[in-house]
């Protein structure tokens, strides 16, 4: 039972409601999971904190270097962004496979990264891009990577009753760069993922330069496949190297034997099938592009 | 003739629904009503030992827990009322839709706090999750007063099957299981019980076949049938799941009790956890076949799970024993049916009863015998299939305008099959999008009965009142018939059929809405049936209301308003008669429908995903009353049939539901159906029904998912031994791991 | 309780509301506006979806305090009078509704697709409403329908 519904009006306005609430009040974005959390008594926070109305936080921009995107950009507006489908085109692929239309209408990237559930395609997403989160607190604000924020299943390092993240950031990919965004699951829309391979692939030539894969989920947190990864460099692009690195990468992945969503013996074998594709497909791409 | 059959009419009931004005039972809202809220078994199998309500009854807003004391006669249930409505202390919960007490309040969240304060204790039993075990000898009893778990057993013994089998050259054999399946009708229960201005307890609510609520809420609140009263509003989809009763009786007791309006609404998770389900069944199947084709014998043994409860179990056997072996000709067969009590959901109707499941195994038979002859499957199969007077596995002879041979002809040919006199040639079925993945195709025949079957006496009333002008013309019509307009139309179909019946345009025919005060009984919106049985109740009332008109014409008496009922019988055309208990030989069915659809499949090698391409369905429902609502059932079942096949599957753990939620069940959006489907409608009239109509609701949903399993067969060499095909099915069947 | 304002289909109002509602049951409880359905309470079926400043979102896991200040769209503000709108009409001319419950929701899905997209393919359409369940249809009369309506918009903007 929520007892008040706030709207924030600044990123220190936000803070300072959760100080005063001491624990009892949470930060909230699109709603699409904690609406269901808290009417699962999941969340037992009884005041809100609506961040959506603060100025300057539903940018797309690009800024030193970085491509930021603010704490209220939801997922349509990622899927759609030139600049994102141009200069980070493995986010925008990710973002418009979450849920259905209205679902990414709503649901935010932040959002999502913050709750901390492995299923999440933006998270998988960022995890390959090395992005880092802006976390603001009443003392300051710092830059956390992303994977030192997601600590296990629905666990995630920001304290929502008391930081906020602002905003996330990344390097754009280089030109070169090929990416690909492989997903299985039990239907075509409306439905999380049962597995989910994104890869961005950098060559020279023939030759792989530098490889990031990043899965989830098929452990308690989206993960990066770095033996994978340091296989591929400087090997020559070809379907042998790619199995090889599916196969390495299938031997991190620790999924849980799920009714729904298939048994940890099938997924982990996708793992390999599937990195294996992205990496060919992300080879193509950049003899397409290089 | 008014043209008013065959020709584009648009649905009555649509631009109320495309306003948002059309009203559904969740949509009524009554002064001075309060809330109720079930408190449902926490076991599926417990003996229930103390029930306190003391905490919840402290709740400010709670009005008053309603248990199994409050109940005149505590059991109901469709045919057989094996179901307790309240499960009281000392008795049994036995699945998890059993229920122990309803909670009104002041408001919805008040009795939804409330019933998590229902303190119930339990002493749990062992819990009985597969029919194999259920079946043992000495296993727990799901009812006590039964000397086992087996609901109901069915011989069928035609000729001599060891005698076909030695005639046989080719013997194939294989074992199939399919899932529990949630309707998922888009609605979930909901409802207001109250007491009408005649003292009546009165009922707001979807239903199927209202009537039948109406005698069993007589029976458990000790009434008589004219102080009970059902009104059904639009129905947010049913598919067999609202002809039993999962709110309405509910409804009743707590208007009965109360004495004052209360409303009830589930949300997605009760529906879906606490509602029947289609039946899963276990396939055992032996066919022979000579070697230019011809079916020699089939033995069979089938298994459904009938859940916690009787339900229709029995009837959806007796359907599924009878289309065991599909639309083909056996000399010999030889037919086991089962269907085994478990602490599973119960189930009951779901599209097909009981004729949905088996195609799936036939159908696979049909292409193992085709492959071990080297025979083009169309070709195995047009050898077999039935044909006007040909006789069934019950010995009977089919009848009516049996259109199963043009239905496969036509959908063969549009999906691009060659024929060469006898020899048929399967097409080219191009190149797969990638180098992964395999093209194949399936197909598969079905046929089903219009309406009820085994001598059960089918009969629909209807009443037609006409208001005349001066100079004798129909002004309008009023048809009068508790037929529920499920969503499948038909309201709209039977205004057709009066237009035509009366030679007036469908714009001047009005269907009553439905209410048990006012509207006779048309049986319920399931077995295909309406069309044909309502429908020729209309045409029946139409006609005699038409005589009597030209009686007041005739005599001048000024009358300005002409009414007629009727009442059709199924048996006055066409008696059938309950299976030979010892033989199985009957009459079983009083009409037909058929249907032959082709899936064009892609599998993906190394994922084992399925994407069906493209889809043919050729139905033979006879004449078709109105195309647009012939392609929307044909494609709805198809929707239902590629859920079946590839995506839907309701899952339990130790009788604990896993799938609660349309997040974890998971029926096909518009991206998962083909991209193209061809609708072939071949009408081959059958002179008893209306204009030569036959029925259509449940037909389209019976060959799809078998056509698409062949089809993956087709494309990959494997079988699988159970549906839903998800990929990791079919991988496991490609990687050879069981 | 809290106070929400907001415009809906036109028309301003106040209300005083528990913060945790749902706008869905705003909608339909408070404003009586049952266009708006209820079917699986989670936000995956669409049957819910009004807009909100023209944009479509599953009302059933929206606060209402969401549209404090904002101007909701739900089925019933898409006729005027008795006067269907034109997907409503390609609706009704493509047999696109059976038991009519997921109905509302692909129209409003519907709306909020064309007014982004005027000129869809029906991929893009079959995309559009991806988000929305349907048990009856098989969705290809929607597919159609939604098809149609672009047409007639199209249509009636060139006229």
């Amino acid at each position: 039972m929520w007892e008040e519904y706030l709207f924030a009006n600044s990123v220190e306005h936000a803070l300072e409601l959760l100080a005063r609430y001491e624990g009892r009040a949470q930060l909230i974005a699109g709603g699409t999971d904690l609406v269901l959390q808290s009417q699962r008594g999941q969340c037992p926070a009884t005041v809100m904190v609506d961040i959506t109305r603060i100025p300057g936080l539903n940018r797309i921009e690009e800024r030193d270097g970085f491509i930021l995107i603010g704490a209220q950009v939801t997922h349509a507006q990622i899927a759609a962004s030139p600049l994102i489908r141009d200069k980070a085109p493995i986010l925008a692929m990710a973002c418009s496979q979450v849920g259905g239309p209205q679902t990414r209408n709503a649901g935010t990237l932040v959002g999502n990264v913050v709750n901390a559930q492995p299923a999440a395609d933006g998270a998988t997403a960022l995890f390959v891009l090395d992005a880092e989160l802006e976390v603001a607190t009443q003392e300051g604000r710092r830059w956390e990577p992303i994977s030192h924020v997601y600590r296990g299943v629905g666990v995630c390092t920001i304290n929502a009753c008391r930081e906020m993240v602002t905003a996330v950031r990344f390097k754009p990919l280089v030109n070169a760069c090929g990416c690909s965004y492989q997903r299985l699951a039990r239907r075509k829309a409306l439905t999380l993922p049962t597995l989910v391979v994104a890869v961005v692939l950098e060559m020279t030539g023939d030759t792989i330069k530098a490889a990031r894969i990043a899965i989830g989920p098929v452990a308690p947190t989206p993960y990066r496949a770095t033996d994978a990864e340091a296989h591929l460099v400087g090997k020559k692009a070809e379907e042998s190297v790619f199995a090889e690195a599916g196969q390495l990468a299938a031997a991190k992945a620790k999924p849980r034997d799920s009714l729904i969503r298939g048994s940890s013996e099938y997924r982990t074998a996708m793992v390999g099938v599937l990195v294996r594709r992205a990496l060919a497909e992300a080879a193509q791409e950049c003899h397409r592009r290089g | 003739m008014s043209d008013a059959i065959g020709t584009p009419q648009a649905r009555l009931d649509i631009a109320a629904k495309v306003k948002g004005t059309r009203k559904y039972p969740q949509d009524f809202n009554m002064e001075g009503q309060l809330w109720a809220a079930v408190v449902w078994a926490a076991h599926p199998h417990a003996i229930v030992r103390r029930i306190d309500t003391s905490a919840a009854e402290a709740v400010p807003g709670v009005v008053r827990i309603i248990t199994s004391k409050d109940v005149p006669v505590n059991s109901y249930g469709i045919g057989i009322p094996d179901q307790p409505v309240l499960v009281g202390e000392g008795e049994k919960v036995r699945w998890v839709g059993d229920r122990i007490a309803i909670v009104v309040a002041q408001d919805l969240r008040t009795a939804h706090r409330a019933r998590d304060l229902v303190r119930v204790d339990y002493e749990p039993l062992p819990v009985l999750t597969d029919v194999f075990t259920a079946m043992k000898d000495g296993a727990p009893l799901v009812h006590e007063n039964r000397p086992n778990n087996i609901l109901h057993h069915i011989p069928i013994r035609k000729g001599n099957v060891e005698e076909g089998f030695a005639q046989a050259d080719v013997i194939v054999e294989g074992e199939v299981a399919t899932p529990f399946v949630e309707h998922a009708y888009m609605q979930p229960e909901a409802g207001i019980g109250y007491i009408d201005e005649e003292g009546r307890v009165t009922v707001i609510a979807a239903a199927q076949w209202p009537h039948d609520d109406l005698h069993q809420i007589a029976r458990m609140l000790n009434l008589p049938e004219d102080q009970v009263r059902e009104i059904v509003p639009a129905v947010g989809g049913a598919f067999g799941g609202r002809e039993d009763m999962y709110i309405q009786h509910l409804l009743a007791l707590c208007a009965f009790v109360m004495r004052r309006p209360i409303k009830m609404v589930w949300d997605r998770e009760e529906s879906i956890t606490h509602t029947g389900k289609r039946h899963p069944f276990y396939f055992a199947y032996k066919v022979g076949a000579k070697r230019d084709g011809t079916l020699t014998a089939v033995k069979i043994r089938l298994i459904s799970d009938a859940g916690a409860y009787a339900s229709t179990s029995i009837p959806v056997l007796n359907n599924a024993a009878s289309f065991a072996a599909g639309p083909y000709k056996y000399p010999h067969a030889h037919v086991d049916a089962y269907t085994v009590f478990t602490n599973n959901a119960v189930t009951m109707a779901m599209r097909g009863f009981g004729a949905t499941q088996p195609p799936v195994m036939y159908e696979r038979m049909m292409d193992q015998l085709a492959e071990a002859l080297q025979m083009d499957p169309v070709e195995f199969r047009l050898k077999n299939l039935l044909g006007d007077g040909d006789i069934t596995i019950t010995g009977n002879a089919m009848w009516g305008g049996v259109g199963i041979k043009e239905t496969l002809r036509q959908a063969a040919i549009a999906a691009g099959w060659r024929q060469q006199g006898d020899r048929w040639i399967k097409p080219d079925l191009g190149q797969p999008s990638a180098p992964h993945k395999k093209r194949g195709i399936g197909i598969a025949c079905a046929y089903k009965n219009v309406g009820y079957s085994f001598g059960f006496d089918d009969k629909s009333e209807a009443e037609v009142i006409l208001r005349l002008r001066d100079d004798g013309s129909i002004a309008s019509a009023t048809v009068k018939t508790a037929a529920v307009d499920v969503g499948q139309g038909v309201t709209t179909a039977l205004a057709q059929i009066a237009a035509e019946a009366l030679g007036v345009p469908v714009s001047r025919v009005r269907v009553a809405l439905i209410d048990t005060a006012d509207t006779p009984n048309a049986g319920s919106s399931s077995a295909s049936r309406h069309t044909y049985i309502t429908g020729n109740a209309v045409y029946g009332a139409c006609k005699a209301a038409l005589e009597k008109r030209e009686r007041i014409l005739l005599e001048e008496t000024g009358e300005m308003t002409v009414s007629a009922k009727y009442l059709y019988r199924g048996r006055s055309r066409r008696p059938t008669t309950a299976y030979d208990p010892v033989t199985g030989q009957c009459n079983p069915h009083i009409s037909y429908s058929y249907g032959t659809e082709i899936a064009l499949v892609e599998v993906d090698l190394e994922t084992g995903e399925t994407e069906v391409l493209k889809m043919w369905a050729a139905h033979d429902a006879g004449k078709v009353v109105n195309p647009a609502m012939y392609f929307g059932q044909v494609a709805g079942g198809v929707h239902m049939g590629v859920g079946y096949g590839l995506t839907e599957e309701f899952i339990m753990e130790n009788g604990v539901p896993r799938t609660r939620r349309f997040s974890e069940y998971f029926i096909p959006t518009v991206l998962d159906m083909p991209r193209e489907l061809v609708s072939l409608a071949v009408e081959v009239e059958d002179p008893t029904g209306p204009f030569g109509a036959k029925g259509l609701g449940e037909t389209p949903t019976l060959p799809t998912a078998a056509a698409i399993a062949n089809a993956i067969h087709d494309a990959t060499g494997v079988w699988l031994k159970r549906i839903p095909a998800t990929s990791e099915m079919v991988w496991r069947a490609l990687h050879g791991k069981g | 309780m809290q106070t929400l304002e907001m415009n809906v289909n036109g028309s301003d109002v106040r209300l005083e509301i528990h913060p945790d509602e749902t706008l869905a049951e705003v909608l339909r409880d408070r404003l009586g506006l049952i266009g708006t359905k209820i079917a699986c309470g989670e936000g995956e079926c669409g049957a819910c979806t009004v807009l909100i400043d023209g944009v479509a979102v599953t009302s059933c896991i929206t606060p209402a305090m969401k549209a404090h200040g904002r101007r909701v769209t739900t089925i019933e503000g898409l006729s005027r009078d008795t006067e269907l709108h034109v997907i409503q009409q390609a609706f009704v001319d493509s047999t696109a509704s059976q038991c009519g419950y997921c109905t509302p929701g692909f129209i409003m899905a519907t709306k909020a697709l064309l007014d982004a997209n005027p000129n869809p393919t029906r991929e893009d359409i079959m995309h559009g409403i991806s988000g929305n369940l349907c048990r009856c249809t098989g969705y290809y009369q929607i597919v159609d329908a939604v098809a149609l309506a672009a047409k007639r918009l199209a249509e009636e903007g060139r006229k």
